[in-house]
């Protein structure tokens, strides 16, 4: 996702509970599950070997985000 | 019966079923916990499958909906991920519609 706004929240102290905030025109016209599959596949290293135990997302377009709104 | 066998099984004889850590009674995880007082809320009955130690069930649940993490919740027989995905729909109104349709009652 080359054009990824991310940000990322330590929910727990913990290192390892993370809420990420993902903003990409990469989920234009894309439910939610499919989404998320693309933050998880993104992350999957990370996750399998984990670094990350928890993961909350949170995932839109920069169009949703209110960032811009697209052309 | 192969574990994919099994699943489908499962995932057909229940209107609500959350996959997590834990039972009901004894949940072994945060999201687990979360996704059940997420259900006791629409008070329709749903059931939770332990696969807390079952890792050949885990990973043939996550390649059947290429999806990695536990809870996996299924509403009539349709994979809608975990409370990230369940709040959502919540805020936009979609739970209780869906459990309607899925239990079969004429709307109020």
């Amino acid at each position: 996702m080359p054009d990824a706004d991310v940000t990322v929240f330590d929910k727990t102290g913990t290192m390892d509970h993370y809420r990420v905030s993902v903003v990409s025109d990469v989920f234009q016209n894309k439910n939610r599950l499919d989404r998320q599959r693309l933050v998880y596949t993104a992350l999957s290293e990370p996750m399998r070997d984990g670094r990350i135990h928890a993961l909350e997302i949170q995932s839109q377009t920069f169009e949703e985000a209110g960032v811009r709104t697209l052309p | 019966m192969t574990v994919e066998e099994e699943i489908k099984n499962e995932i057909a004889s229940h209107k609500v079923l959350i996959y997590g850590k834990g039972t009901k009674t004894a949940p072994m995880c945060g999201f687990t916990v979360e996704t059940i007082a997420f259900f006791n809320r629409y008070g329709r009955p749903f059931e939770v499958i332990d696969v807390l130690n079952n890792m050949e069930k885990r990973a043939a649940l996550s390649k059947m909906v290429d999806w990695p993490t536990l809870p996996k919740v299924f509403i009539g027989g349709q994979f809608y991920g975990d409370t990230d995905i369940l709040d959502e729909m919540a805020r936009n109104n979609e739970i209780e519609p869906l459990l309607q349709k899925v239990f079969l009652e004429n709307p109020a």
